[in-house]
C-alpha cells in the first residue's frame, strides 16, 4: 500500500505537516494506518496547534482506505449479479451436467479429485472444447504436465458440432480451436505470473466482448503446489492460499468458472483422499470425485463438497474414445 | 442537580428490564446450536469445526430469522426485521442458496397461514386458493425486503478485511439511517482464513524503531480491537466460524502426546478441542486449526460441530447427515444432534 509521502501530490491535506506528526508515532505508510487504532491518534492530534488539519488529514485516509477493500452489496444486489452474470457452463457430459444442475459455473472454483487416470483431463478437455463451440467463450488452459491435448479437443468438438457441411464445420472448430489459449506451467511461480497478468489484460478489456474468457483450467493445480508444501516453514502454505485466494478472485471479478484437478493420496484405512490436506480443503466452493473403473469408459462423479447440495450425490457418464 | 438524581436513580427495575429486554424479541433462536442459550447483543460467538460441518449453513439460516419480519401482511414470520452484516473471508459465499432458502422460509409461513385460514373458513377451497394467490402475489415484495436487509463485503486478504473494519462504524451508521433498523449480526465466516498468509508475511526492515509491521500478531490484535470498539456504538451479536482440522496427523500426534501427560483415561472429542485450544500458548498446535489467539480470549460463545459421520432417514430424505454440536464456552454438557433436511431446514434429531 501506498506511503504517505506519495499521496502528497493528490491530496493536499497529506501534507509534510501531517506526514511529520505520523511520523512521530512510525506512522509511514497507509498500511500502517490499518494497524493502528485511529481513534488514539486522534486524540494524539488534539494537543497540536494545528489539529484540525491533522483531524482532516485522518479522515482523508480513512477515505482512502474505504476504497481499499471489496465494495459493500446488499443481497439484492448480489442476487442481480449472480442471475446476470454468473451462469453455468455445460461439462459437455449430459448426466455430468445433471448432477451440477447445469455445469460449472461462472465465479466459482470447481476442483475435480481423482486418482491417475479416472478422467480428470478427459473432463478438462471435454470442458474446454464444449465452452469454446457452444458458449463461443475463451479457454484459458494451463497444463502442468503435458497432458493438453490438441487432438482430443478436436474429436470433442466433432462430436459437439452437428454440422454436416464440412466447410462450415471446419470454420467452426478453427475458430473454436483458436479460442483455447494453452499455456505450459510447470512451477506455482509461472502460475502466478500467469494469472497476474491475465487479471491485467481482463481489468483493462473489461468492454471488449470478444476477449470474454468464460473458462480457466489447471490441470493439475496439485502438481504446482504439492512440491511447495511440506517443510516447517509456512510459506508453502501460504503460496497455496494465495493462489486459492487470486482464482477465485478472478472467477468472481471476471465471471469466470474455473476448473482445477488435484490427485488423491492413501488416508486412513486405505480409502483415498484429495490431496493438498485440509487447508486447501475450504478453498473451492465444490469439490467432485471422479472415479473409473480400469479400461473402462464408464466414468463415476460424486459431489465431496457444494454450497447447494448434500455431498454423496452420485452420477455415471461415458468419455468417448477416439 | 436534578440531573446528577436521574444518573443516580435507577432507570427501571430488574423486572421491567426482562420485560422490555424479553419483549423486544426473544433472545432465544430456535435453531440448533444456538437454542440452548440466550445470545445478547455484545456477545461473541465462535462456530468450530471442521470442513463440511455446515457452518455456513447454520450462518446463513441465522441471517435469514433476522433479515425476516415478525410480521408481514397477517403472516407471522417469526423474524427479528433486522440487517445481517456477513463479511466472507472465504469468498464462498452463494447468493443463490440464501434466496432458495429465504424462497423457502417465505413460502412455509404462507402455507402454514393459509392453513390456519383455511381450517377457519370451513370448507372454503376457494378462500384459501385465494389467500395463496395473493400471499404469492406479496412474495417478491417481502423477498426484496429481506435481501435487501443482507449486508455483505468480500474480503480477499487481511488488507481488505481491516479496511473493511475500520470504515465499518461509518457504513453501519449509514445503513441505520438509510433503512431506520440497525444490524443485529456481524457474521465473520471464516475468521482465520488468512492465517498461513499472514503468518509468512515477514516484517520489512524498519524505518522507525518501534513501526508496528504487518504481522499476524498485529493483524488478529487490531482485528479484535475494531470489533471492540465496534460493540460499544453497534450493539450486535458477533458470530464467526472457524475451520478446526481435526484428524490431522501431527495434531493427532500432539494431542494424544498431551493427553497421556494428563493422564486422562477416555478421550472425548470435546476433550480434544479443549486440549488443543488449551495447548495453543504452548505449541504452535492452534496454528493447525488457523485461529488468532487473540480472537480466541475475546469469545464469549464457542460451539464445536462435527458430521458424526452417521445418516438418518427422514420421510422423504434419505441418507441425511447427522451432525453433533457441544457447547464448550460456557463449559456446558450440552449436545445435540442435528441434520438439515433436502429443503435447508435445520432439526434437531
Amino acid at each position: 500500500m501506498a506511503p504517505l509521502k506519495s499521496l502528497e501530490r493528490q491530496y493536499p491535506i497529506i501534507d509534510s505537516d501531517f506526514q511529520n506528526f505520523c511520523a512521530s508515532h512510525s506512522i509511514f505508510s497507509v498500511e500502517d494506518f490499518l494497524i493502528h487504532d485511529l481513534y488514539e491518534l486522534t486524540a494524539l492530534a488534539e494537543p497540536h496547534p494545528t489539529s484540525d488539519r491533522l483531524k482532516e488529514g485522518i479522515t482523508q485516509v480513512l477515505g482512502i482506505i474505504d476504497n481499499q477493500h471489496q465494495p459493500w452489496l446488499n443481497g439484492m444486489e448480489l442476487l442481480e449479479d449472480a442471475l446476470r452474470n454468473k451462469r453455468f457452463l455445460s461439462t459437455g457430459f449430459e448426466g455430468f451436467d445433471l448432477l451440477l444442475r447445469g455445469g460449472f459455473r461462472e465465479g466459482q472454483l470447481t476442483e475435480l479429485v481423482g486418482p491417475s487416470s479416472s478422467g480428470k483431463t478427459q473432463c478438462c478437455l471435454q470442458a474446454a472444447a464444449n465452452v469454446s463451440v457452444k458458449h463461443m467463450g475463451r479457454v484459458v488452459y494451463l497444463d502442468t504436465g503435458n497432458a493438453f491435448s490438441p487432438q482430443r479437443i478436436a474429436h470433442f468438438m466433432e462430436q459437439i458440432s452437428d454440422l454436416h457441411f464440412k466447410q462450415a464445420k471446419d470454420k467452426i472448430l478453427q475458430k473454436a480451436m483458436s479460442s483455447i489459449v494453452c499455456h505450459s506451467v510447470f512451477d506455482i511461480f509461472a502460475m502466478f505470473d500467469l494469472l497476474f497478468q491475465l487479471e491485467c489484460d481482463l481489468r483493462s478489456q473489461i468492454d471488449n466482448r470478444d476477449y470474454l474468457v468464460r473458462l480457466l483450467i489447471v490441470d493439475s493445480i496439485s502438481s504446482l503446489i504439492t512440491p511447495v508444501l511440506g517443510g516447517i516453514g509456512s510459506q508453502g502454505r501460504a503460496l497455496m492460499i494465495s493462489a486459492g485466494y487470486l482464482l477465485k478472485k478472478l472467477a468472481h471479478e471476471h465471471n469466470i468458472a474455473v476448473l482445477v484437478t488435484n490427485h488423491t493420496v492413501g488416508g486412513d484405512g486405505g480409502f483415498c483422499k484429495p490431496a493438498l490436506g485440509e487447508s486447501w480443503k475450504s478453498i473451492p466452493h465444490v469439490r467432485l470425485m471422479l472415479s473409473r473403473n480400469h479400461g473402462s469408459s464408464i466414468c463415476s462423479v460424486s459431489i465431496l463438497k457444494h454450497p447447494a447440495m448434500a455431498s454423496g450425490k452420485a452420477t455415471e457418464f461415458v468419455i468417448s474414445e477416439f | 442537580m436534578a440531573l446528577e438524581k436521574g444518573w443516580i436513580e435507577g432507570d427501571e427495575s430488574g423486572k421491567e428490564m426482562l420485560l422490555r429486554v424479553l419483549s423486544e424479541w426473544p433472545p432465544f433462536l430456535l435453531l440448533p446450536p444456538f437454542h440452548r442459550l440466550p445470545l445478547r447483543v455484545g456477545n461473541v460467538v465462535e462456530l468450530v469445526g471442521p470442513s463440511l460441518s455446515a457452518k455456513t449453513h447454520i450462518l446463513i439460516q441465522v441471517a435469514i430469522s433476522c433479515i425476516l419480519p415478525k410480521e408481514w401482511n397477517g403472516v407471522h414470520y417469526g423474524g427479528l426485521g433486522r440487517l445481517v452484516m456477513f463479511l466472507d473471508l472465504d469468498c464462498r459465499f452463494d447468493v443463490s442458496c440464501l434466496a432458495q432458502l429465504l424462497k423457502h422460509r417465505i413460502i412455509q409461513a404462507n402455507g402454514s397461514s393459509s392453513k390456519v385460514h383455511s381450517e377457519q373458513n370451513d370448507g372454503g377451497l376457494w378462500t384459501c386458493h385465494a389467500k395463496k394467490k395473493s400471499s404469492i402475489a406479496y412474495d417478491e415484495e417481502l423477498f426484496a425486503l429481506c435481501l435487501r436487509r443482507f449486508l455483505y463485503v468480500r474480503c480477499y486478504d487481511s488488507f481488505e478485511f481491516l479496511a473493511t473494519l475500520k470504515t465499518l462504524h461509518f457504513r453501519l451508521q449509514k445503513e441505520r439511517e438509510a433503512c431506520g433498523i440497525s444490524v443485529h449480526f456481524l457474521m465473520i465466516d471464516s475468521i482465520g482464513a488468512f492465517h498461513w498468509v499472514d503468518r509468512a508475511c515477514r516484517p520489512l526492515p524498519h524505518e522507525g524503531n518501534n513501526r508496528k509491521s504487518l504481522s499476524l500478531q498485529s493483524v488478529s490484535e487490531t482485528v479484535v480491537q475494531e470489533i471492540r470498539k465496534l460493540l460499544l456504538v453497534h450493539p450486535m451479536v458477533v458470530i464467526a466460524t472457524k475451520a478446526i482440522i481435526i484428524g490431522d496427523k501431527n495434531s493427532a500426534k500432539e494431542v494424544k502426546w498431551k493427553l497421556r501427560k494428563l493422564s486422562t483415561p477416555d478421550i472425548t472429542y470435546v476433550d480434544n478441542i479443549k486440549v488443543i485450544l488449551s495447548m495453543s500458548h504452548i505449541t504452535s498446535i492452534c496454528l493447525l486449526s488457523g485461529s488468532p489467539r487473540r480472537f480466541q480470549s475475546f469469545v464469549t460463545h464457542r460451539i464445536a460441530i462435527r458430521p458424526t459421520g452417521e445418516h438418518c432417514a427422514m420421510g422423504e430424505n434419505k441418507e441425511l447427515s447427522v451432525y453433533l454440536s457441544e457447547w464448550l464456552l460456557p463449559p456446558l454438557k450440552f449436545s445435540d444432534k442435528f441434520a438439515v433436511l433436502g429443503d435447508g431446514t435445520v432439526i434437531l434429531l
